[in-house]
């Protein structure tokens, strides 16, 4: 055989990657400095497959790039920076050390500083590529921006980011794209769908902070930095998808310029017009004036079989969305001042509310409590003084819940008081043979129109009929009136005509239907006799796994009947004791 | 004669010339007779020549211009001369004072005067103090500013101060180079089309004009996990009863999983059998020296007993030296032919035994479908393995990815309403060890301090005697 023997670690895996020190090493950055800069350019460490081969034989774990990548990192320009920056430091803290006060000032002015805009655009050729990315920056965006200024990170980042975080909430209650919310222990979960991408991300409650001690600042301030820059040019892209001006401005100026005497309590004048922004109770102004809504008609193709199917559930999904876009039209909502604020304003701008507040609550609010024609009030005490009689006192998750159910759900179970149904999260999505918890089930019926069994408690609350209910049932009746006319008339018509006639023949629909269901059980009672012994065998197996699901699922249900029966027990002994 | 003859010369060639001083007034008396001497050399030219009076006369001439600023004879009959028109009668008192007062403020004082030059002369003027260094440079760098501003290109320091002065006018304070954290960035239409380059894109790539282009295998994600990951159901404010019951199930498993490694450490690091105590220390210690003679001989005895067996055995291990003796030419035929009978019984029984197959037919096809659906199973299996390490977090350092406590309120924590809601956990740790869970940064453990000299403590004398 000749040639020379290979020596070991040479080639393949071991010149592939490339440990963390010795990447720092070739960049010559300090480590800190390193870690940013992969940050910032989307460079992650990569776990070899076999950790003997790079490392030597040992297989001590040990951080690994691969060796491309840190080549790549080498033509970077910010590297340059970061350089700038070291020596920056330095001479500053020499000053200081001098006491030579003019020399820091001077280079305090003259701080080196860096743009990540070429990243931005490296790292997203397109802005649907950052669009889909955007869901990081969000929930960093909305976290930093509710930080305390106390020196965690630069009181630059916190505005920037509440800047944009609110620039982004305008533009979801101009487009009306929110679809999902969820209210859970840790924050507000929200899902929007923007130009055809399903964005989610996670807001914290207003003063919920504990600092904790085992997260590295640093790392994340990194990374607010990208996304903050990201977040920016997609908030950008968006506001001009709308026609929108950006930075956004309040429509309407002649009115700000108005309300201006009195926002002087709230803020100075140089921050008054970001946090009425930030009120989302304005809308904004628009690059061109907005026309007429056309009904847009979508285009209609021949289909056939299942893209018919497909194309009906995605007609269906359209309108269900057009639905829950102007839920809350014509609704006017008064928020009391302990409920949240911010995202209730925002949801409820969402789906095409109006809303206010108190005044000494906060900048914006647009009506007083005493305004007849608020319909709803939110509360979230047990009991209010004065309540007048034309409007609903309701808890705020009704608001939540109605989002999420896409229809405005009785307000009966949300009045003051009251226990307040579970809320449901809208994120889970059941399949067949899983446990449905009642409360789903009734709102999956009501959703489909039917109104919901009347139970013995339910008697009690009757009393308070809401207007929609009346509006449907007026509605049902006029339908019912409707029938009866034509069979009069048809009746009438009979009466008139020869007693000789030809009737049409009638379809059967039904029985086709059941004829048709005949067929498919028994096409498939004889693909099971024609199946092969092993795939009969794997079919029962799958068949008792989903039998299995289901009979679980119903121990659960009959679980929480019993619980809900003993509940009930109890409440009833309660209220008679 | 001939020097007074030749001074005469001189004077003549200067008509009107008046010498300030006396001696140049034909002194004839100094003048000494003149030596013979040949002047063919340059030293007796140096030597002998007489040029005393030339020195003389141009010495009176720069004495005349330092003392009183020019030739005598050139000067004007007023300035050398004035008409006496007796003493000036002093005037009355009251003016001699205020001259006086004036005399004294307008006179400079002494030491001025003693510093004032005494020579009439100007001073020569510092030529190099007029001339521009770099004249020429200039005047070309001013034609060409001059020629750019005909174009309209305005210069840096000019387009700089601009700025400055619109910033002044706005209020706005114009900053060349802002941070990327900063509140007031202007942001702008990242992905429009540009202009496209139509340089040579090498030449741009060499002069750095252009950037490398990113490989496109960095725009894989490390994970497949969602940016972010919404909460079990069981985790809302106001929970359906079963939902939460499966959240705090699962909380449990983790906490009973927790516990049961914590009791196996506790186990294995619990101390087997009895602890020293004083007294078995002690005993130790003092083992072998209280105990009588006789046993201490006994063991001895039992001692050697028990190393003479041992000795013996190690021997016999040591070497199996069997020498094997020669086979004889017999023998040796022998085995050769069982060793052939062997390999055509062997050659025989797989004849036999392939001929079987035949009948075995069916087993066999059994048996191969057995391994093949192995094989599928396990070919399933890894694929399925490799699919969900996408999701897993990686090993990416020296540290394990921990996952991070659930989030959980117990059923009786649990908010009757949204405003007495108290918040679980941090978004920020969440979001961290999400990015760790997603592989974007390694696990790592913060950096403990430590302390590089050791602290002294000292009471205070004020303390010390308070104690």
């Amino acid at each position: 055989m000749g040639g020379l023997q290979k020596k070991k670690y040479e080639s393949g895996s071991a010149t592939n990657y490339i440990t963390r020190n010795r990447a720092r090493k070739k960049l010559s950055l300090s480590l800190a400095d390193f870690r940013r800069l992969c940050i910032l350019k989307g460079i992650y460490p990569h776990e070899p497959k076999h950790k003997k081969k790079v490392n030597k034989g040992s297989t001590a774990p040990r951080t690994y790039y691969l060796l491309k990548d840190i080549r790549f990192l080498l033509h970077e320009p910010i590297v340059g920076k970061f350089r700038e920056y070291k020596i920056f430091v330095r001479k500053l803290r020499k000053a200081y050390g001098k006491g030579e006060w003019s020399g820091v000032e001077r280079l305090r002015e003259n701080k080196p500083a860096y743009k990540l805009d070429h990243i931005i655009k490296e790292r997203y050729p397109t802005f649907i590529d950052a669009l889909r990315d955007v869901d990081d920056s969000l929930s960093m965006c909305f976290l930093f921006s509710t930080f305390a200024r106390t020196g965690k990170c630069h009181v630059q980042t916190i505005q920037l980011c509440r800047r944009l975080s609110v620039e982004w909430m305008n533009y979801i209650i101009t487009s009306r794209s929110l679809t999902k919310v969820f209210l859970s222990i840790k924050g507000i979960y929200y899902q929007a769908e923007v130009l055809g991408q399903t964005i989610t991300w996670i807001v914290p409650y207003q003063f919920a902070h504990n600092h904790p001690t085992d997260v590295d600042y640093r790392v994340m301030a990194t990374f607010t930095e990208l996304y903050t820059t990201l977040f920016g040019f997609v908030n950008f892209r968006l506001y001009q998808t709308l026609n929108l001006v950006y930075p956004p401005k309040l429509d309407g100026p002649g009115e700000a310029s108005l309300r201006s005497g009195c926002d002087e309590d709230y803020a100075l004048d140089s921050e008054s017009y970001s946090e009425k922004l930030s009120a989302l109770s304005a809308s904004l102004a628009r690059m061109v004036p907005v026309m007429e809504e056309e009904e847009t008609q979508l285009d209609h193709f021949p289909a056939e079989g299942e893209d018919l199917e497909k194309m009906e559930a995605r007609e269906k999904a359209e309108l269900e969305r057009d639905a829950q876009k102007n839920l809350f039209e014509g609704l006017k909502f008064f928020l009391n001042r302990e409920a949240p604020r911010e995202s209730l304003a925002f949801l409820i701008r969402c789906l095409g509310g109006q809303v206010s507040w108190d005044k000494s609550l906060c900048i914006g609010s647009t009506y007083d409590v005493t305004d007849e024609t608020i319909t709803h009030h939110i509360v979230d005490r047990p009991n209010v003084d004065k309540q007048y009689i034309n409007r609903y006192y309701i808890q705020p998750q009704w608001v939540y819940d109605s989002l999420n159910a896409k229809m405005l759900l009785p307000v009966e179970e949300y009045f003051l008081g009251v226990t307040l149904p579970p809320h449901l999260s809208p994120f889970v999505e059941e399949t067949e043979g899983d446990y449905v918890p009642p409360e789903k089930l009734k709102l999956l019926a009501l959703q489909r129109g039917e109104k919901p069994q009347e139970e013995d408690e339910e008697e009690e609350d009757e009393e308070e009929d809401d207007d929609e209910d009346d509006e449907q049932s007026e509605e049902d009746e006029e339908e019912e009136d409707e029938a009866k006319l034509t069979e009069i008339e048809e009746k009438r018509t009979k009466g008139k005509s020869l007693p000789v006639k030809v009737t049409p023949g009638k379809v059967k629909a039904e029985n086709r239907t059941k004829a048709e269901q005949e067929e498919k059980a028994e096409e498939k009672r004889l693909a099971i006799m024609m199946m092969k012994k092993r795939e009969k065998y794997l079919y029962e197996k799958i068949m008792f796994g989903k039998k299995r699901n289901i009979r679980d699922a119903n121990k659960l249900a009959a679980k929480r009947k019993a619980h809900d029966e003993a509940s009930k027990t109890d409440k009833k002994k309660k209220k008679k004791c | 004669m001939a020097a007074a003859r030749r001074h005469k010369r001189v004077a003549a060639s200067q008509p009107g010339f008046l010498p300030l001083k006396a001696d140049l007034d034909g002194n004839i008396a100094d003048i000494k007779r003149r030596k013979r001497v040949n002047k063919n050399r340059k030293k007796n030219w140096n030597k002998y020549s007489d040029i005393h009076d030339v020195e003389d006369f141009l010495d009176d001439v720069r004495l005349q211009e330092r003392a009183t600023g020019g030739l005598i004879s050139e000067k004007p009959d007023d300035s050398l001369f004035f008409v006496d028109l007796g003493e000036k009668e002093k005037d009355t008192r009251p003016q001699e004072e205020e001259t006086v007062k004036k005399s004294r403020s307008s006179k400079p004082l002494r030491i001025d005067l003693i510093l004032r030059p005494a020579s009439h002369i100007q001073a020569p003027k510092n030529i190099l103090a007029f001339q521009q260094p770099n004249a020429k440079k200039q005047r070309r760098i001013a034609e060409k500013a001059a020629k750019l501003a005909a174009i309209g290109v305005v210069p840096r320091r000019e387009r700089l101060l601009q700025l400055r002065r619109a910033a002044a006018t706005t209020r706005v304070p114009v900053k060349e180079n802002p941070a990327c954290n900063n509140p007031q960035t202007p942001f702008y239409d990242l992905w429009s089309a540009g202009t496209p380059e139509t340089a040579d894109p090498y030449y741009l790539e060499q002069t750095k004009k252009k950037r490398v282009r990113r490989p496109s295998k960095l725009n894989e994600k490390p994970s497949v996990l969602p940016a972010v990951e919404i909460i079990a159901p069981g985790a809302s404010y106001n929970p359906d009863f079963f939902s939460h019951q499966e959240l705090l199930r699962e909380a449990h498993k983790v906490e009973v999983k927790k516990l049961k490694e914590e009791e196996k450490l506790q186990r294995q690091l619990a101390v087997n059998g009895e602890i020293a105590t004083e007294e078995s220390t002690f005993n130790e210690q003092v083992e072998g020296l209280i105990e009588e003679e006789e046993e201490e001989e006994e063991e001895e005895e039992e001692e050697t007993e028990q190393k003479q067996p041992e000795e013996e055995t190690e021997d016999t291990a040591v070497g199996p030296s069997a020498t094997q003796k020669k086979k004889t030419e017999k023998q040796r035929k022998k085995e050769k032919a069982e060793r052939i009978k062997e390999l055509q019984k062997k050659a025989e029984r797989q004849v036999i035994d392939r001929r079987q197959q035949l009948f075995q037919l069916r087993s066999i096809h059994a048996n191969l479908k057995k391994q093949e659906q192995v094989t599928k199973m396990r070919r399933t299996q890894r694929k399925a393995n490799q699919e969900a390490e996408k999701s897993m977090p990686r090993r990416l350092g020296r540290l394990k990815f921990q996952t991070p406590d659930l989030d959980v309120q117990l059923s009786d924590e649990l908010p009757g309403s949204l405003r007495s809601l108290k918040p679980e956990g941090s978004i920020l740790k969440d979001r961290f060890k999400s990015f760790q869970k997603r592989n974007l940064i390694e696990p790592r453990e913060r950096a403990k301090f430590k302390r590089r000299i050791k602290v002294k403590y000292t009471e205070k004398r004020a303390f010390r005697e308070i104690k």
